[in-house]
């Protein structure tokens, strides 16, 4: 169920994209600054005015000890979109902020899937918030559509994971803050496999073993498979999706999948999906469910699923990604930040807010609590880490993890690879000529 | 909407008999023979029963997913293995996602648009089925055709217009329920217009040239004398329009954004466009009981859709 | 108002009606007539102000519209003739602002570049791309920055890594200052300027993120320029904007950018800079829907289908309904009413819940279709081209059969119950009285809504998408089209191919798609008239 819901999340994000600013046909003057300037009814004045006797006494932070206290509170606002989970936390640091510097936060709560094209059309309308909540693969859409703005993390930058600032890093610029990462890895039940497979045919024998339902499970679907959940046992055959450039950044023009390795992973899914150990009816919910059933001891998947599992009574250990082919098996990572809208009015006090509350150990801290995903401060990242070993499970694997690539046009590279992969599984012809055609038509997409 | 109805039905100057002559006259005696009482309504039951689990069987998932806390919505040989309310619960007890609030948001939301769309609807209806004015079949026609433009970059131009709107009238803009029902009123003129229509057509013309005669204006006739006739494609059509503002998603979800205004759509859908946090389960619990809302209405309705008034009293 | 029919009779009482009618007016009218001039009065105060705030703003086109539409419904209201206006124009009002601009924005938007890179204006492509190309120096250090004022003038005071202090303004790269006071590595005083507090750099945020201080002489040494007021760093631009040429000119190569009228800035050998910004570009978009190559290709086989998706989809939930209808409309069963409800619960259902309810049912391996119903074969419901199309319209007919059921059953009521017994009476089977009296009086109501129907099934856009996405895909045509994909959802993948989206040539192809069902839906009015004269 796992691609029908992203295709719902993609249609209604593309159908309720909100608006692009006519600003051409209406008036070029006057009202957008006063949609940004005042985003927000003032009700946040009386709690201001009480909070900003509390502000003599000094603030917690540092960083921010130019404010002067209450007497001239500044006056300006931010408007933060956030999903409902980063939302509640925020509300949080919002008040601290305000407190400190008088200047008042509205955070609108936003469907994390929609707040990517919700920002690209009504950023230039002049409705869009300063700072909204996103992935890193948003990246590409939003800087070709001019609506996000740098954010320079200067020596903060160093005590974020290096994956974290090079995910949100775009043509060589920092766009967000970030503030966890996530990936997948190899969930077992430790009933069924109390060790750690070495590589995939281990692990399939042991399922096999273990004399479950299904040996090992991921969650495809039928007609488009899933090459972000299956791109570790790709990279296990030396067949990384991008090139790098020099920076180590990934180089769209030269697609590394489509040599030798590609087709040999090629090889590998039709023998696989022949074998029924990647079977494509089983879905993420399906695959899921048959974890927490006790079905299977193996299932590839996210720290999302995790609590899920646990409440259904299976003692989890989370382990590397076994290698199919001969290198090892890197899946794609995921970064969440915060980004900077480049419309904004108010970047001094966005700006401030990211750096020195957000970017806190406190803060991340507080948000990997509530999301469960690792944090990207490193301060945060390692406490987590000695803390929980689910967390360190998936952490250790997100070290060997890659960015997931930001281009606009991976989108288009998704369907073509999802599909190809499909009809792989299914055997629906030759795997190689099949990924030869997929490589083509994806260079085709990219050009 | 139905108790104004009712109301409305009370003060029809000549109301129906009690029960149509034509119904009571058919009403078949306690004990029918076996075979006349299955060619007569008997194999209507077993249309019914195979109507029913048509409808009904995916929903019966929806059920049981919504009493099987933590599950998915494809427990397909487990139906209702789990009885819980938990999900219903849990509804209810969300700090982030309102339910309560949602739920009357939708009640508001869905009761105006639809009882605005009914009184919008008739009123064209009236004018199209009883006078006859240049542009009348075009008229009729153009209401139809604009309904046909695809609405997928419908999104881009409300947006802008609720969002220029709001700069004037913040109240009605943006972010605002009222707003939001005046989109769907845009609707109002359409297909359910053309329902309306048709029904008119068939109350025969002559009450109204008799209530002329007694001296009534054109705004009495409207109000009191055919709009309780019409009542069954009233019920309809308030049906339909409910059911369609309360599945509404897109533009309700662009438009709202404070969680506390939002409606049922919009926030159940919450609970599962996030991949990685997906509550099938009381995401099915909420569907379940957002779905009491047409269902109340309908039963509410059903005399009206199904009264066999018109039948009654126009002859 | 013309009455339909004029009889003599109606001629002779025509003056004592006059009469009677004015006495009404003049007995119970005068409430009538206030609460008309309250609601008026209030809509014309509405208008009036909202065209105000538009002049105001120089939104000169809108507000005129404002001001002549308040004219023209306060002059609707207050004459005595145009009856069908008083009773259409509520419903017009709504359908004009909410439906009618819909569409025009649209045919609007078909002229323009509007997409993924060109959603904007041009000032604030150029104010993107400025931002987006300040390029830190590489390895540069931090400075600790103060915030300092000289006569209105904002300039920067900084601490080096090694003590040093200097100052700098827009027009002055930085200096050393020698009076300024150092605590904990950040100024906290200098002679003869002023120190802003945080609250003062809040309020003049804009002109101090806007503010770059040269580093020296030299204008490629890069600008001291900061975000949050208290570190600056050292930047370079790429791009310089040259506003009376309007130009953009790369620091590094020398290369120059020029506006080339497509709503970007490119150099004379067609290289781009993004972001760029919406202009009209004509017929291009229509150009494009017609030759673009991923169209053309499975165009024939995608309209056939959405036809044939169409016309069945009518087909089938009509027959469905209007035979659950017709057995349900008969007043001798009991417990109808169960039956109905459970009926419309389809109908009740959110739309994206069931498709993916079906979805799950019709799983090849794991689905309650395969496993229940059909004993565990392993039929390929949504992976297979034919039996894909076969669900869709299954699913379509669960959707949809509800809607048919309660307008047929509404339709049905106005048919007088005496008509069917009369022919019954003489001597015509049930069946035959039902098809040759009731259904062409039910067809005089439902045509329209079939035909509308159609329109709607052929941009059901939402079902095809969410239960197959229009899938399975021919792997082999290299084309992101699918076997089950109707028109507006070949749209939908070509305008929005992932996360690139380009809303100039989805509008284009929605007024195209616009027309052929606009074409279709009159020719069949036309031929349904006949139905229509019945009454």
């Amino acid at each position: 169920m796992t691609v029908n819901t992203g295709r719902i999340t993609t249609m209604t994000a593309l159908l309720g994209l909100g608006a692009l600013a006519l600003t051409s046909c209406g008036s070029g003057d006057g009202s957008g600054d006063a949609g940004a300037a005042e985003p927000a009814d003032s009700e946040t004045t009386e709690s201001e005015a009480a909070e900003s006797e509390t502000t003599d006494s000094d603030t917690t932070d540092s960083d921010t000890t130019e404010t002067e206290g209450g007497e001239d509170a500044a006056s300006g606002s931010l408007t933060i979109w956030a999903d409902a989970n980063r939302a509640e936390v925020l509300t949080d640091v919002a008040e601290d902020f305000e407190s400190d510097t008088g200047i008042t936060v509205e955070i609108v709560q936003q469907d994390f899937e929609e707040i990517r094209d919700q920002f690209v059309s009504q950023v230039p309308t002049g409705e869009g918030p300063d700072i909204a909540v996103g992935a890193h693969d948003w990246l590409g859409v939003l800087v070709n559509n001019g609506v996000v703005a740098p954010v320079e993390l200067g020596d903060a930058a160093a005590e974020f994971e290096e994956i974290a600032v090079d995910a949100w890093t775009y043509e060589g610029q920092t766009y967000g803050l970030p503030y966890s990462i996530e990936n997948i890895a190899l969930l077992r039940n430790t009933e069924l496999a109390p060790e750690a497979p070495a590589d995939f045919e281990e692990m399939i024998q042991m399922g096999e073993e273990a004399g479950t339902e299904y040996p090992f499970l991921v969650g495809l679907d039928p007609n488009e498979s899933d090459p972000y959940h299956l791109y570790p046992f790709q990279t296990s055959f030396g067949a990384p999706v991008f090139g790098t450039a020099e920076d180590g950044s990934y180089d769209p023009s030269q697609l590394s999948m489509a040599e030798a390795g590609g087709e040999e992973f090629a090889g590998w899914l039709a023998e696989q999906g022949e074998a029924g150990v990647l079977n494509l009816n089983i879905d993420g919910d399906l695959a899921l469910e048959s974890f927490n059933d006790g079905n299977s001891p193996f299932f590839l998947t996210g720290p999302w699923n995790v609590t899920g599992a646990q409440d259904a009574g299976i003692d989890v250990a989370v382990d590397p990604i076994p290698a199919a082919g001969d290198q090892d098996a890197q899946p794609f990572a995921g970064v969440q930040g915060f980004f900077l809208s480049s419309q904004s009015e108010n970047v001094l006090a966005a700006s401030n807010f990211l750096i020195n509350y957000v970017g806190t150990a406190e803060v991340q801290t507080a948000l990997y609590e509530t999301g469960g995903r690792a944090p990207a401060l490193t301060e945060s990242f390692e406490q987590a880490l000695s803390e929980d070993e689910i967390v360190a499970g998936f952490g250790e694997v997100g070290a060997e993890a890659v960015p997931m690539p930001a281009i606009p046009e991976m989108g288009a590279v998704w369907d073509d690879w999802g599909s190809s992969q499909a009809a792989i599984i299914k055997g629906d012809g030759d795997p190689v000529e099949l990924w030869q055609k997929m490589s083509q038509d994806i260079s085709s997409a990219i050009d | 909407m139905a108790q104004s109805l009712r109301t409305a039905t009370h003060r029809t100057p000549r109301p129906g008999p009690a029960e149509p002559p034509s119904v009571s006259r058919r009403t078949p005696t306690r004990r029918r023979p076996f075979r006349r009482w299955f060619s007569q309504t008997g194999w209507r039951h077993l249309v019914g029963i195979a109507v029913v689990i048509f409808a009904a069987f995916p929903l019966v998932y929806v059920f049981s997913a919504s009493l099987n806390p933590g599950g998915t919505l494809i427990t397909a040989n487990t139906l209702f293995g789990n009885l819980s309310l938990r999900s219903y619960v849990d509804l209810f007890n969300l700090p982030r996602q309102p339910f309560a609030a949602w739920y009357v948001n939708t009640l508001f939301i869905g009761f105006s648009a639809s009882a605005g769309s009914v009184m919008l609807g008739a009123l064209a209806a009236y004018a199209f089925s009883r006078m006859r004015f240049t542009g009348r079949r075009f008229g009729l026609i153009t209401i139809l055709l604009v309904q046909m433009f695809p609405q997928l970059l419908a999104m881009v131009a409300i947006f802008l217009l609720m969002l220029s709107i709001g700069e004037i009238f913040p109240a009605i803009g943006l972010n605002s329920q009222i707003g939001l029902i005046m989109v769907y009123l845009g609707g109002a003129l359409g297909v359910n217009t053309y329902l309306m229509y048709g029904f008119f057509n068939t109350i025969p013309v002559s009450i109204d040239e008799a209530a002329r005669i007694d001296g009534a204006g054109h705004a009495r006739i409207f109000f009191t004398i055919i709009l309780p006739l019409v009542s069954p494609i009233l019920a309809v059509v308030a049906l339909l329009s409910l059911v369609a503002t309360l599945s509404e998603f897109v533009i309700a979800s662009v438009l709202l954004r404070d969680p506390e205004k939002q409606t049922l759509a919009v926030g159940l859908y919450q609970f599962i466009s996030q991949e990685t946090s997906q509550n099938w389960s009381i995401f099915a619990a909420g569907a379940v009981l957002a779905a009491i809302i047409p269902v109340a209405l309908f039963l509410g309705l059903q005399r009206y859709i199904v009264s066999g008034l018109v039948a009654g009293s126009v002859k | 108002m013309r009455p339909l029919t004029t009889t003599r009779t109606e001629d002779r009482t025509a003056d004592r009606r006059r009469a009677r009618r004015t006495a009404e007016t003049a007995g119970i009218g005068w409430k009538l007539l206030l609460l008309k001039i309250t609601v008026l009065g209030l809509l014309n105060a509405v208008c009036v102000y909202a065209a105000m705030v538009l002049f105001f703003n120089e939104r000169w086109l809108i507000g005129t519209l404002v001001v002549v539409s308040g004219a023209l419904l306060t002059w609707i209201y207050f004459q005595r003739g145009a009856l069908p206006a008083k009773y259409l124009a509520p419903g017009v009002v709504f359908l004009l602002i909410f439906q009618v601009f819909v569409i025009f924005y649209s045919g609007y938007v078909a002229f323009t570049n509007y997409g993924t890179g060109h959603n904007s204006t041009k000032d604030h492509a150029i104010h993107a791309i400025m931002l987006q190309t300040q390029d830190r120096v590489p390895d540069s250090p931090t400075y600790q920055l103060t915030v300092i004022e000289r006569s209105g003038e904002l300039g920067f005071a900084v601490t080096t890594e090694d003590g040093e202090v200097l100052l700098g303004s827009a027009e002055a790269p930085l200096e050393a200052a020698p009076g300024a006071v150092v605590q904990d590595g950040r100024v906290i005083e200098v002679p003869d300027h002023e120190v802003l507090s945080f609250a003062e750099l809040v309020d003049r945020q804009q002109e101090l993120t806007s503010l770059s201080v040269p580093l020296s002489e030299d204008p490629n040494a890069g600008a001291l320029r900061t975000q949050d007021g208290q570190r600056a760093y050292v930047y370079t631009s790429r791009f310089v904007y040259d506003e009376s040429a309007d130009t953009l000119t790369n620091t590094a190569s020398g290369e120059i950018y020029t506006d080339g009228g497509e709503g970007a800035f490119v150099t004379p050998d067609g290289a781009e800079v993004m972001p760029g910004w919406r202009v009209n570009v004509g017929l291009e978009n229509f150009v494009r829907a017609v030759t673009e190559e991923s169209i053309r290709g499975p165009l024939l086989y995608v309209t056939a289908w959405t036809f044939g998706f169409a016309f069945l989809s009518v087909a089938t939930t009509f027959v469905m309904g209007l035979f659950l209808a017709v057995v349900f409309n008969d007043a001798r069963m009991k417990s109808r009413k169960y039956y109905r409800l459970v009926m419309i619960l389809p109908y009740a259902f959110p739309g994206f819940l069931s498709a993916l309810v079906w979805a799950g049912m019709m799983n090849q391996e794991f689905g309650f279709i395969n496993n229940v119903l059909f004993g565990g074969a392993s039929i390929p419901w949504l992976s297979d081209p034919w039996l894909a199309k076969l669900s869709i319209l299954i699913v379509n007919l669960w959707l949809g059969f509800p809607y048919m059921f309660l307008v047929c059953t509404g339709a049905l009521q106005s048919i007088p119950e005496e008509l069917t017994e009369a022919a019954q009476m003489d001597g015509a089977r049930p069946f035959q009285a039902f098809r040759q009296i009731k259904f062409p009086l039910l067809l005089v109501s439902i045509a329209p809504l079939l035909i509308s129907s159609f329109a709607f099934n052929f941009n059901n856009f939402n079902l095809v998408y969410m239960l197959t996405g229009g899938g399975p895909r021919d792997i082999e045509a290299g084309i992101n089209v699918g076997s089950t994909d109707i028109l507006i959802s070949m749209v939908y993948k070509v305008a929005f191919v992932g996360s690139q989206s380009d809303y100039g040539l989805a509008s284009a192809f929605s007024i195209l798609i616009f027309f052929i069902v606009g074409t279709i839906s009159v020719i069949a009015f036309r031929r349904t008239r006949a139905l229509e004269e019945l009454n």
